[in-house]
């Protein structure tokens, strides 16, 4: 066990009507077979998952007063392996990062490329506080990438009477969610 | 945690027991054990048990106050006691402290050294000769040796009796004392002396010290409870008592770890009373030993509550459990094996409690995992691998265990009105890294941890195979060896007991998953996760056997689903079969066919194996009767989307509207063709409803471009009678099937009634299958999303404003035309102008019409009057400053296109200006004579001036003589023959020409009937005019722009000689004239237009000098100069004349010549020329010079002659020409 080490098993963007606009799932290691196919859970499992960090986020804005938004931390965690962590734009959209806490195998050269040595066995124990804010922030900069397509109508996205919305569609957003769910390890400053 | 022993999991609080009082409450009961009863202790008093209210209230509120159900936290500071209570009457066993030699052990030969019967030592207990410890030890505790025995008594308020029965008591209690220390067990006595007596004097203070000293009790053992008036002040004596006695049942059990220590601390294993035969023979080790002592260490600590110290006794105690000395050495086969995996477990659950309770929830979580890992490698290592369904039994059990101590441990940073999910890391467990799930979740996390083991258990159940499903009976002997070592059945079933062959008598997995998974819902409903809750509900409902249950679970989530609002359509595609199944086998059709309504539509994924055909969705199903089944468009996502709009914004009542409908499938493809039997438009307002019915093969449509189809659809008014009356409705017959992708749109146009808003309010669709009717309604929201309006099959534009669908309806615009018949183009200023009107009636039918006229204007408008065609009645306009105005003239009806003529005649009008004429029809029509409608027509009217003139006065000379100063009366001038009777003036009289030139502005040829000039004199002058040439009687034609000319003469004079001053003339120029004859107008009428001539000045003071020719023809052609001087002045003047000689002409007269003008005289002297030069002008140059003031006077021309700056000239006409002629050239 020690030698699994988290990654991100799930990427999500919600729109202001809570609907999904992006979700991408990545392959976890799976100890058995020393590989990483397949996801740690399926689609329809991911979708649930997502859609039940959307009753935390109310709860958050029910219990604080004022506005919420930005990094959310922790909403919670759904078992031992697989934690959801949130952040809010100021505009209503919803990244949620799925950390699965087995989901990559340590390799200690890759850490000790990453985030330097002695990282590999610390990053084994759990998260730091503010661990996922480089995350939010590559997600966010590629939303923003996203919002300045002028084909890109986040009206036709979360439209203004509050029901549903289409997905996003752009292969570029896309590519960059994969590569941020790809490329973060714990400890990594910036994606 | 129901699973574990009874009593090994408790929470432990000092026991005690009452003694004296009658009740059925939790009474105290030995152990049916036998080995217990055997020499089990008697404790008995031997006074009769109270019975009073007093006694009964104190102990109700003892039991009241019993703390085996507090919360297990620490939190609770009001609590100043904790016991579990048990009543006894008057007699109570306590369970023996040694256990006998069963009867076949052989007595060893050194003398028996007998131990409790709970002691691994003696024969007789189960954990002989090598067990740990049990459940029965801490029940020994917990429920059976009490701390402290509280006894009540009375104390006699009969003072003759005091002494006896005082002596009783004391007999009484040291007989319970006594039997107490025979017994061996340390328990506290404690007293309780009820008395009846309020206060305690101090005969009764002494008698209770009396009893106490004679019992030898401990002040703090002996309580004294008076009388009392209220259950307060009862209660609170109690818990003076109680709280006193809590310190004496601590000390009980400092006593009991005091024991337990010296016992681990001698350092030697006891060895049993008889040492073992049977099994492996073996003895327990020190190290089993401190393993036993350690945990009773804890236990007794947590009877005093010192958690800490109990958590540190419990780890110690698993660490030795755990270690290589004693769990490693248990072979695995043996049943000690799960007894110390047991023990392992109560260990932790021991500790996790004790860390709950110091509010340590992320070391809990951590510890909890610590020990899930600890066995995992234990069981891999030593037991039968974690790789069965036992394990993941284990793994449950582990989940539920945390659940169920949270439960009872109701965390308050943790209960559900806190809604927090989850307990933020404790201070001391604050390092750098941490995992989520450290952060201690909320119930419904764990239970639902728990239930995913559980489907792993039931896999892994599934998967045994048949031959260990066997009962071992039916079995070969070597397979049932063999099971043994291969499944793990820690407290659970065997193989053959999991999943027997007989499927319906083993584990009901099932029940168990769902009875977890409803466990976690109702958790994470209370904290409002209701998304997760449905997920719940979902997982659950897979479980379900009883189709009902599904549908009465997943029904309310399918109606309200959030998910399906929210674009979640995996997770509503999902929940949708699961309900279909289910409802499918309920026969709820109406679910069937909604369902499978709404998995048509194109956004869910398609299944290969899915017929995707509404008409089949009953097959297979019964039903009564043929249902229907109404489904609402917010209910679910509908494959059919409808739009309809109007193609604007405004209709006119009376009018149509042209509208669009348009309905598209987006079903899958591959779906069959669905068939709309009938489409019901429903509109809010005055439009009517609009049906459009299906019909096969109705011709082409107006255009086809791929899945996109247009029609131009005819609607026709229909009543149809129906439930409730008649009802018309708009019908049209289109063709209704659309294949998955189409689009049909439908022209419509549509008859608006009444003003006001209309939208419409629905669609609703009627499909009509062989075994069941469906409605389907779909509304149309107000939206502020564009809709699309299909210009062509192949071309569509945004239609930009909000809600297309809804249409402002404006009043029935008039239909009555209000024309103005040809008239003149152009009014002129002077003249009557006659309008006609005419009013059409373009409505339907008759219009009973009234009609005002307003004439409006900068200026006061003219009069006017109107008359209405077939009356001879004329109506006179009533005028005010700025309007004249005829209100109310009725017309009467005017039938259908006919048309009633209004003829308006305006005075004539002096001056050009600009107006309006303002005719309002208001009429209403026969069918509806409530509604007036109102027709308004405006007309300019801009009347203009015709003619337009300018003037010129020349100076003639007057061919009468003047009056002479000097003869006065002999003047007898006759000015004018009318002015005969007047009297007759007697001043000089001098005549003028007026010349004026006018011009015709008109934009047509007019016919100037006459020309006049009218003077108006002042009282000293009289003036008589005349015009020269006379226009023809019939008039002359003027064309616009061309100036005509005429002259008048005018002859002044003054009415009396000594009058001087100058004479101001007011003059105004009349021209008579009259349009040309026209068809309509043969004799059009004469008009007469005044314009005013600036104010002439004539009479000046000055003398004048006039020049008049006149011409001679014999004998010699000749040219008569005559030089007139008039000197109006009263002084007598004197002019020197010369005359030039010149090369133009010869003349005879004075070259040089002086003449004196008498005062108000004129003279004149004439010279002859005989011009040289002919067709000429010629000069003369004849100088007037007033000899007095040295200035020459001009000689100003009349007649025949010219002027210009340096003199003037006299026209010499050709020598050809015999007559001669006079041209005037001015």
């Amino acid at each position: 066990m020690a030698t699994a080490i988290p990654s991100i098993a799930c990427l999500g963007v919600i729109g202001r009507n809570n609907n999904p606009l992006h979700i991408t799932i990545f392959p976890s290691h799976d100890p058995a077979t020393n590989t990483s196919r397949q996801p740690v859970r399926t689609p329809l499992q991911f979708s649930l998952l997502l859609s039940s960090c959307l009753d935390v986020f109310d709860l958050r804005l029910r219990s604080t007063t004022g506005p919420v938004s930005g990094d959310l931390g922790l909403l919670h965690a759904v078992d031992e392996r697989l934690a959801a962590y949130g952040y809010e734009t100021n505009t209503g959209v919803r990244f949620i990062v799925v950390v699965d806490m087995r989901g990559r195998r340590a390799d200690g050269r890759l850490l000790a490329e990453r985030v330097g040595k002695g990282a590999a066995g610390a990053a084994a124990v759990g998260l730091r506080e503010g661990e996922m804010k480089p995350v939010f922030k590559a997600m966010q900069t590629a939303y923003i990438k996203l919002l300045q397509n002028p084909f890109y109508d986040p009206d036709e996205h979360s439209p203004p009477n509050g029901v549903g919305g289409k997905k996003i569609t752009s292969r570029t957003f896309a590519e960059d969610m994969k590569r941020i769910g790809e490329s973060w390890i714990p400890g990594v400053n910036a994606l | 945690m129901d699973d574990y022993p009874r009593f090994s999991l408790d929470h432990n609080v000092p026991l005690l027991v009452t003694l004296g009082v009658t009740t059925d409450e939790s009474p105290y009961t030995l152990d049916t054990d036998p080995a217990l009863r055997a020499n089990a202790v008697t404790i008995e008093s031997k006074t009769p048990s109270l019975d009073s209210d007093q006694a009964r209230g104190l102990l109700s509120y003892i039991l009241d106050h019993d703390a085996s159900d507090l919360p297990w936290n620490g939190h609770d500071a009001a609590v100043k006691y904790r016991f579990r209570v048990r009543t006894a009457e008057r007699t109570l066993s306590l369970p023996s402290r040694q256990a006998q030699l069963p009867e076949n052990v052989e007595p060893p030969q050194s003398p028996v050294v007998l131990h409790s019967p709970y002691s691994p030592l003696s024969p007789v207990s189960q954990l002989y000769p090598d067990g740990l410890i049990d459940a029965k030890w801490v029940k020994k505790h917990q429920e059976l040796v009490p701390s402290v025995i509280l006894s009540f008594y009375n104390l006699t308020s009969d003072p003759t009796r005091a002494t006896l029965d005082d002596n009783k008591l004391k007999s009484d209690i040291n007989g319970v004392k006594g039997a107490l220390q025979q017994s061996g067990y340390k328990s506290r006595l404690a007293v309780m002396i009820l008395s009846e007596q309020k206060k305690a004097s101090v005969e009764v203070q002494e008698r209770l010290e009396n009893i106490r000293r004679g019992c030898g009790l401990d002040p703090k053992c002996f309580f004294f409870i008076p009388a009392v008036d209220s259950r307060d002040q009862l209660e609170r004596f109690a818990e003076n008592a109680m709280a006193t006695i809590y310190v004496q049942a601590l000390n009980y059990y400092s006593d009991m770890s005091k024991h337990v220590r010296k016992k681990r601390s001698r350092g030697v294993a006891p060895s049993p009373t008889v040492p073992p035969t049977s099994g492996t023979s073996q003895t327990l080790s020190l190290h089993d030993w401190n393993v036993r002592y350690d945990f009773k260490s804890g236990v007794f600590a947590e009877y005093r509550q010192e958690m800490d110290v109990a958590f540190r006794s419990y780890e110690q105690a698993y660490e030795n459990l755990l270690s290589s000395e004693v769990a490693e050495l248990i072979p695995n086969w043996s049943p000690r094996f799960n007894e110390a995996r047991q023990l392992a477990d109560i260990l932790s659950i021991r500790t996790l409690r004790c860390l709950l309770w110091a509010g340590q929830s992320t070391a809990a979580v951590r510890r909890w995992q610590h020990h899930r890992d600890r066995i995992a490698d234990l069981v891999d290592r030593r037991g039968s691998s974690t790789n069965n369904y036992g394990w993941q039994a284990w793994e449950a059990r582990w989940a539920t265990v945390m659940a169920n101590l949270l439960e009872r441990a109701k965390l308050p940073d943790l209960v559900p009105s806190t809604l927090a999910l989850y307990m933020p890391a404790e201070k001391g467990a604050m390092v750098d890294r941490i995992r989520p799930w450290e952060l201690l979740h909320h119930t419904g996390y764990w239970y639902r941890l728990a239930s995913r083991h559980l489907y792993r258990r039931r896999a892994f159940a599934l998967a045994i195979p048949e031959d260990d499903r066997r009962p071992p009976a039916s079995s070969p002997a070597s397979w049932v060896a063999n099971k043994a070592f291969t499944y793990d059945t820690y407290m659970c079933p065997e193989p053959h007991e999991e999943y027997p062959l007989n499927e319906s008598k083993g584990v009901n997995h099932s029940q168990l998953i769902t009875d977890c998974i409803m466990k976690a819902r109702s958790e994470f409903q209370k904290r409002q996760q209701l998304r997760l809750a449905a997920e719940l509900s979902l997982e659950c409902s897979r479980e379900f056997k009883d189709p009902k249950n599904v549908v009465l679970l997943l029904e309310p989530l399918w109606r309200d689903m959030s998910f399906r609002t929210e674009g979640w359509l995996d997770i509503a595609e999902e929940l949708s079969w699961n309900l279909r199944k289910a409802a499918f086998a309920t026969g709820r059709t109406d679910l069937v066919v909604t369902i499978d309504w709404e998995l048509l539509n194109m956004g869910f994924t398609k299944l290969g194996n899915w017929h995707y055909d509404l008409s089949k969705s009953l097959h297979g199903m019964e039903a009564d009767s043929k249902p229907t089944v109404k489904i609402h468009d917010g209910n679910v996502l509908s494959f059919l989307s409808t739009s309809f709009i109007f193609k604007s914004e405004e209709g006119k009542a009376g009018e149509v509207a042209r509208a669009q409908l348009s309905v598209t499938s987006r079903a899958h493809l591959g779906t069959a063709p669905i068939t709309i039997d009938r489409l019901q438009l429903d509109f809010v307002g005055s439009i009517r409803t609009l049906v459009l019915e299906h019909k096969h093969d109705l011709g082409h449509p107006s255009q086809e471009h791929r899945d996109t189809t247009i029609y131009s659809t005819q609607l026709e008014e229909k009543t149809e009678d129906e439930g409730d009356g008649q009802q018309t409705a708009l019908h049209g017959d289109v063709e209704l099937t659309l294949k998955p992708g189409e689009t049909r749109v439908f022209n419509l146009d549509i008859p608006l009634r009444e003003p006001g808003e209309a939208n419409a309010a629905s669609a609703r669709f009627f499909i009509h299958h062989e075994t069941f009717d469906m409605e389907f309604v779909a509304g149309f929201r107000e939206d502020t999303a564009s809709e699309k309006w299909y210009l062509s099959a192949s071309s569509k534009k945004h239609v930009s404003r909000a809600n297309a669908h809804s249409i402002r309806v404006l009043p029935r615009p008039p239909k009555m035309e209000i024309k103005l018949l040809t008239g003149p183009e152009e009014f002129y200023t002077n003249e009557y102008i006659d309008l006609q009107f005419e009013l059409v009636n373009a409505e339907e039918e008759k219009a009973s019409t009234k009609l005002d006229v307003i004439i409006r204007g900068d200026e006061p408008p003219p009069r006017f009057t109107i008359q209405v065609a077939g009356s001879d009645e004329r109506r006179e306009a009533s005028t005010s400053s700025d309007e004249s105005s005829i209100q109310n003239e009725s017309l009467g009806g005017i039938d259908a296109s006919k048309s009633g003529l209004v003829m308006v005649r305006i005075d004539a009008h002096a001056c050009s200006a600009t107006f309006d004429i303002t005719l309002q029809v208001t009429y209403h029509l026969e069918s509806d004579h409530a509604t007036s409608i109102i027709q308004t027509g405006t007309f300019p009217l801009v009347i203009v001036s015709p003619f337009e003139a300018n003037y010129d006065l020349f100076p003639r000379l007057h061919p009468g003589p003047w009056p002479t100063l000097f003869n006065y009366e002999a003047t007898g001038i006759e000015v004018g023959p009318e002015d005969a009777t007047a009297v007759v003036p007697r001043g000089i009289s001098q005549a003028w020409c007026l010349i004026t030139r006018y011009a015709s502005f008109a934009i047509t040829n007019l016919t100037v009937k006459g020309l006049d000039v009218r003077v108006k004199t002042p009282p000293s002058a009289r003036c008589h005019t005349t015009q020269k040439e006379k226009l023809p009687d019939s008039g002359r034609e003027v064309t616009p722009k061309t100036i005509e000319e005429t002259s008048f003469d005018l002859v002044a004079q003054r009415m009396s000689l000594d009058e001087r001053g100058t004479v101001a003339l007011d003059v105004s120029f009349i021209i008579k004239w009259s349009r040309l004859p026209s068809e309509s107008l043969p004799d059009p009428p004469v008009n007469t237009t005044i314009l005013a001539v600036p104010k002439l000045s004539i009479f000046g003071m000055e003398p004048r000098v006039l020049g008049s020719v006149s011409f001679i023809k014999t004998p010699l052609e000749m040219i008569e100069l005559t030089i007139t001087i008039e000197n109006a002045s009263n002084h007598f003047l004197t002019f020197g004349l010369t005359m030039e000689p010149s090369e133009e002409f010869a003349f005879s007269g004075s070259k040089q010549t002086t003449m004196h003008v008498l005062p108000v005289s004129r003279r004149s002297t004439t010279y002859r020329l005989v011009p040289l030069i002919r067709d000429a002008w010629i000069r003369p140059s004849l100088v007037v010079r007033d000899k007095y003031f040295q200035k020459v006077l001009r000689v100003i021309s009349t007649e025949g002659m010219k002027q210009d700056k340096d003199g003037f000239l006299i026209w010499v006409p050709p020598k050809e020409e015999d007559d001669e002629e006079e041209k005037v050239q001015q």
